[in-house]
Parts: C-alpha cells; structure tokens; sequence
C-alpha cells in the first residue's frame, strides 16, 4: 500500500473537501466579507458619495447617528414595532394556516397552492399594490368599506393607519412561509402522542395546547429568529408604501441608512448607521435565540 | 507520420490566411463603427432628444445605446460611476437637483456648439468652481399651472390663492369635479403644493429670501424661513385647502405626481400644478380622459405678492471627465448637433411638451403652436422667475428636513402649526450645515 502524497500538510481527502467549499467560500469573502469590510471602513471616515475626501473621523459617524434624537425615539420602536407585530401576527396566522392544511379536506391542493401564492410576488410589486389599494381616492379598501357606509381614509396620511397598511402587506407575504415551514414540522411529529391523546379523550384545544405546540417548539424558533432578523432589515415594502412618512412616521433603520448614504449621498455615516444596526440585531438575534432555545428546553 | 505533419502545417497556414482575410474584410466597417453609451431615465423627452442624437449617430456611422435607469436610483448609481472615474457612459443625463453635486466629475461644455443659443438662467445650477459650464441643456423643466379649459374660459381661471379655492368650490358644488386642486406634496414632489405656493408669495426656504449664492447662505448662517409668516401662511393655505374647504383631497400630504397626475387625468380635479413635461401625457386620449381640455395659465399669487412667479430649470446632458478624448469630442459633436437641430427640437415639443433648449425658436414655434403660446405666457413671460432648488451639496438633506417639518405640520392641528414650523427651524438649519 502506497503512503498518500501530501501537499502542505493535507492528504487528498483534506484537498478535495477543501476545493468543494472554495467556490462557496470565494464568493462569501466576494460579495459579504470585503464590501463589510469596505462599508465599515468608510464608517471611520469623511466619505460623501460625490465628493469622497476620505480622511479619517474616527468614531464622529457612529456618534452622530447615535445622539440624533429621530433615530433613537422613532426609527429604533418603529423598526422593532414593525418586527415583533409582523413576525408575532405571521407566526399566528402561518400556524393557523398549517394547521388547516395539515388536515384532509377535499381541495386541499388547492388551497395548498392559493396559499403560497404571496410568496411568489416580489415584495415591492406588492407595495406598489398595496399603496393603491390604499389610495384615498381610486384604492379598493375604501370602496369596500364605502358599501359599509363607512367614510373613506386616507390611510398614508397618519402614522398608525399608514403603519397599519405597511404591516399588512409584509403579513401577507411572510404568512405562507411561516405555513410551509410549520406545516413541514407539522407533519414530521410522530403520531402516538396525538393517538395517546386521543385515546384519553383530550379536546382538540388540549391537545394543541400540550401536544403540538410543545413538540412544534424548535421549528417555531428558527422560523421566528430568521424572520425577525429579516423584518428588522425590511426595507423595499416600506419605502415603496411610505417612504418613511408621513414626517418620517413610518421610518425604519434601512430607510434611514439608505437616505443617508444615497439620498443625502452621505456614505460614512449611512456606513455607520448601518453597522450599528447590525450591531444591534446580532446582539438581539443572540438575545432571542437564548431566550426561545430556553423556552423549547422548560417545554421539554 | 511526415506526411500527417505536413497536412497539419497547411491546415494551420489555411486557417491563419482565413483568419486574416475575415479578419481585414472585417475591419473597416468594425473599426469605423464607435459606440456612444447614453446613461439616462426612460422618458418621453429624453427619448425624443435621442432620437435627435440618433439621426446624428446613424449619419457619423456611430452606435448610440440607451441605457436606461429608474429615476430612483438614477442619481446615486451616477454619482457612484463619476466617482469611480470610469467609462460606464459617454453621455448622462444631468438635472439642475444634483447640479453642484456633479461638477467637478464633468467635462466642461462650454465648447459645444449651439450653447449660445440656450437660456442663460437655468444654467446657473451648472457652473463649476472653475467656472465651466458642464452641462448642454436637452429641454426646459417649468412647473406649470394647468386647468380644465371646459370648464373655465381663460379669464374665469383663479389670479389668486383666495379664488383658486371659490372657483374650485364653485366647480365642485356644481358636480363638475370632485376636488378643485390636486398636486404632488409628499417627499420629492414638493414643488407641486408647497413649494409653487411658498414662492407665490414671496417666501422661500433660507434667507436671505430667493438667495441662490452660497457664500451668501452661508454668511447668514442658512437661516431657515419656515416659521416666517409668510411660510407659516401657505402651510396653513394648504391645511383649510384640505380640512376646511375640502377643495383637495384628504390624503394629498402623502401623493407623489403619480397619484395627483392620476386624478387629474381622470378628470376629478380642476386644477393641477406639475412640471410641463406632463402635457404630452394629459393629452393622450389612451391615457387621460382630459386629453384637449387642458389649458395653462400663471401661477395664482398668494397675499403678499403682486404678479405671478415662476421657475424655469432645464434637464441636460453632461460628459463625464473618465470618458477617453475621442469619445469625448464625438459626444460635444452629438450634442451641438442636437443643439442645432431645429426640426428636430419642434418635433420634440410637438411629441411630448417639453420645451425646446434653443430659446431662439420659441417665438417661431409660439407663432404657429397655440399651446406653447399658451405655455410661454404661463410660464417664461413671467417675471419674477426663481430657481426651484438650492445648489449646494447639502440640498437634499434640506429638502428632506422641510419635507418632514411641513408635512408633519400638515397632518396635525391647524392652530399647532406655527409651534411646529418654529420647533423644526433648528432641523432645516443642522441639514443645510450638514449636522
């Protein structure tokens, strides 16, 4: 038996294993490490978008967006508003949903596919959608409520109905994901619980209430993570509906770090407004993680 | 084996003469062949203007190629690419908006023929530090008054503030409309309420008022004139328009162009004020159940002005400095000849309304077209004349800031809106010194 040949240190299984992650790894540096790194190093500096000195400012970016009032007492809450209302209302409506399919009914299928649809628009299609269905005067939703004899409004005008239309639509959206995973973790529950549960006698509530959603814990807690980490970067259905109004009333960190760095063309500060959101959110995702993990232990 | 070699020696040889035959037939035509890359926004009137340019393409034997961008992400994708020095495009489209932002990545234009013909005025948001001219002017931007000439004859038309809401009142109680005046107010379409009317009546954003020159803003520490009376006036104006006389609809405060365009080509609003760019689009019979019934008029003037004003901008071409020489030169002889091409400019005004750059023509085409005579006297034989933004680098910043103040003022009580304008004064201010 032949020794096999090594090259700096690593044997031909090392190499090989090592060559099938390089393409995915390249692109990784590519297109998330270096423009990370980029962004962060115009953060520390004087770097407008049209006329970059480049010198070095040291912590001033960070420090400006952290003492500007607008950015701590209406884009921070509206930006974790938006996320635990769209992540809570999309969690509860995707599991009622994929508790529905997850039962045999005729059409199934079809509703199964109806469902999904959402997913398969591009979330600012749907904005533009949503913005006039919305509109005072042509849109849809005051048609509806006219037969009603409800008097229109004007939804975008105020801050809570203007709310109230941006998180609807990302609702819309995100609630078919929630299905199709919690239905995937619907159906890889084993049966003899339920079948215990049956046997007992339990109510279809008790058996929810101690069965499925303790066992259905751990899918629910990646769903949630990943989702909130999403929400809290949404961007497109915002500035499509809103654009951050009105007066700024609807604003979220995204809409803030792109107005700074591409409409005030600000690109050390929008830089750093950016990594401070980033900041924030591995800090929170770390947060929730530990705190939903703790939850799926107690339920076991 | 001799004999394999030899065949593979002539094969080699053959295949080297074809290539250099292809090769030579080729070249002429491909070498002559240069290409103009134009980086601009998909519009009516840009694509009239280059459809100019491409009559001059087509004779010089150039290829033009459009490369179309949102208006969104126009200005930031362009500044990224002037920045970075390279030769993305030979040609962009320039705006008075981001005029300063840009001058120091553009060739100067001063150079290109036909410039002496265009208006002087709206040039002023493209000098650069050097005092270049960077820009070559492709058609005028104005914001003109439009009203439904079906329902008013010229002289009914409102002269005033006070009469844009009797009449608009009076339109809609006799069931002819269902809003008096419909206009852009939301972030970027702030010309089309607030800002027509701010200047209507004699007030602006900084002081000193209608200021234009930096160093004078700055000296005066760019004092903020919202919580002025006459600013406080027109916030106001526009707050009964909407709470008390109902002449607009409820939601303006959040309607881009697009949604007062919408109800004004529906037929729903009397009045409107957009840019004139958007004639050719209120008078597409597939489009707008106006189309022909539209008239232009002066702006009506608030309490404290005398005579209607206006603003009178230019959308243009520009050449970045990245781009090689020759290009360069092709490019300024592409856009004299689109300076020069009267047929051409006339056409363009006739497909789309957007007013010709060579002033020199519009008395000839006033003479045969009652529209833009109709056009000229709404809008550039009015004096007064104001440019309709700032032209420093923090312009956008302070937009925004008055945006958010005078919109948020808007959507509160009527009797909170002094305290409100007078709260955000330090705001408007912070933006315009980039704090």
């Amino acid at each position: 038996m032949t020794a096999r040949r090594r090259i700096l240190g690593l044997d031909e299984k090392q190499r090989f294993m090592i060559a099938l992650i390089a393409p995915a790894v390249l692109a990784l540096i590519a297109f998330q490490i270096v423009p990370i790194l980029a962004g962060a190093n115009a953060s520390f500096r004087d770097w407008s978008l049209h006329d970059p000195q480049k010198t070095w400012v040291g912590l001033k970016n960070y420090l400006h967006v952290l003492g500007d009032h607008d950015f701590l007492t209406i884009v921070l809450p509206n930006t974790f508003g938006f996320m635990f209302a769209s992540v809570g209302l999309s969690l509860v409506a995707g599991l009622m949903m994929a508790m529905l399919l997850n039962r045999r009914f005729a059409g199934r299928w079809l509703v199964q596919t109806v469902i999904l649809l959402p997913l398969m628009v591009a979330p600012v299609i749907a904005a533009i959608m949503v913005r006039w269905m919305f509109n005072d005067q042509f849109g849809v939703v005051n048609a509806i409520l006219g037969l009603f004899g409800i008097e229109p409004l004007a939804w975008l005008t105020q801050r809570w109905t203007a709310f109230f239309a941006i998180l609807l639509t990302d609702v819309w959206l995100w609630t078919p994901w929630f299905t199709l995973l919690l239905l995937a973790g619907l159906q890889s529950l084993p049966p003899e619980p339920f079948e215990a549960a049956q046997i007992d006698a339990a109510s279809p509530w008790r058996t929810f209430r101690y069965i499925t959603l303790p066992m259905l814990r751990p899918v629910m807690v990646v769903c949630i993570v990943i989702r909130s980490i999403d929400a809290f970067r949404t961007f497109d259905i915002v500035w499509t509906i809103s654009g951050g109004g009105p007066a700024r009333a609807t604003e979220v960190f995204s809409i803030y770090a792109y107005v700074e760095a591409f409409q005030f063309l600000n690109f050390g500060r929008g830089s750093a407004a950016a990594i401070i959101g980033a900041i924030i959110i591995v800090v929170f995702a770390m947060l929730l993680y530990r705190i939903l993990n703790r939850w799926v232990e107690v339920s076991k | 084996m001799k004999w394999g070699s030899t065949i593979m020696r002539r094969s080699l040889v053959a295949a080297a003469v074809t290539l250099a035959v292809s090769a030579g037939i080729a070249s002429p035509s491909s070498a002559q062949q240069r290409e103009l890359k134009v980086g601009y926004m998909k519009n009516p009137i840009q694509d009239a203007s280059l459809d100019i340019m491409d009559k001059w393409a087509k004779a010089n034997n150039v290829k033009l190629t459009r490369v179309a961008m949102a208006y969104s992400v126009f200005m930031e994708k362009v500044t990224a690419t002037l920045t970075s020095g390279n030769d993305q495009f030979d040609v962009i489209w320039h705006n008075d908006d981001w005029g300063q932002l840009w001058q120091k990545w553009l060739e100067p234009t001063d150079d290109v023929s036909g410039m002496e013909n265009a208006s002087k005025w709206p040039l002023d948001a493209f000098w650069s530090d050097q005092k270049k001219m960077t820009v070559v002017p492709m058609a005028h931007t104005v914001g003109t008054f439009f009203y439904r000439a079906d329902l008013l004859k010229p002289e009914e038309v409102p002269k005033t503030f006070a009469e844009l809401v009797s009449t608009g009142q009076r339109l809609q109680k006799e069931g002819k409309v269902k809003w008096g005046y419909v206009g852009g107010m939301s972030m970027n379409n702030t010309w089309f309420s607030l800002w027509w009317s701010m200047w209507a009546n004699n007030c602006d954003i900084l002081k000193p008022l209608f200021e234009r020159d930096n160093a004078k803003l700055k000296a005066a520490n760019y004092d903020p004139a919202i919580a002025e009376p006459c600013h406080r006036e027109i916030v106001e104006y526009w707050w009964d328009a909407i709470n008390t006389h109902k002449i607009s609809p409820p939601g303006m405060t959040a309607y881009g162009r697009n949604e007062a365009n919408a109800i004004f080509m529906a037929g729903e609003a009397a009045f409107t004020l957009v840019d004139s760019t958007h004639f050719g689009e209120f008078n597409d019979p597939k489009r707008s159940r106006i189309s022909g019934k539209i008239g232009m008029a002066p702006f009506p003037v608030g309490p404290r002005a005398q005579v209607p004003t206006s603003w009178n901008e230019i959308w243009g071409w520009a050449i970045p400095k990245g781009v090689p020489a020759d290009r360069k030169k092709l490019a300024k002889d592409m856009l004299g000849f689109m300076m020069g091409d009267e047929e051409g400019q006339i056409e363009m005004w006739k497909k789309t309304g957007g007013p010709p750059p060579n002033v020199k023509l519009w008395d000839k085409i006033a003479a045969q077209d009652p529209d833009f005579r109709m056009l000229k006297h709404a809008v550039f034989d009015q004096k007064p004349v104001t440019h309709s933004a700032y032209y420093f680098a923090e312009w956008p910043a302070v937009h925004k800031a008055y945006s958010d103040a005078v919109i948020g003022a808007l959507s509160g009580k009527r009797e909170d809106i002094g305290k409100f304008l007078q709260d955000n004064v330090e705001k408007v201010r912070r933006a315009a010194q980039g704090n």
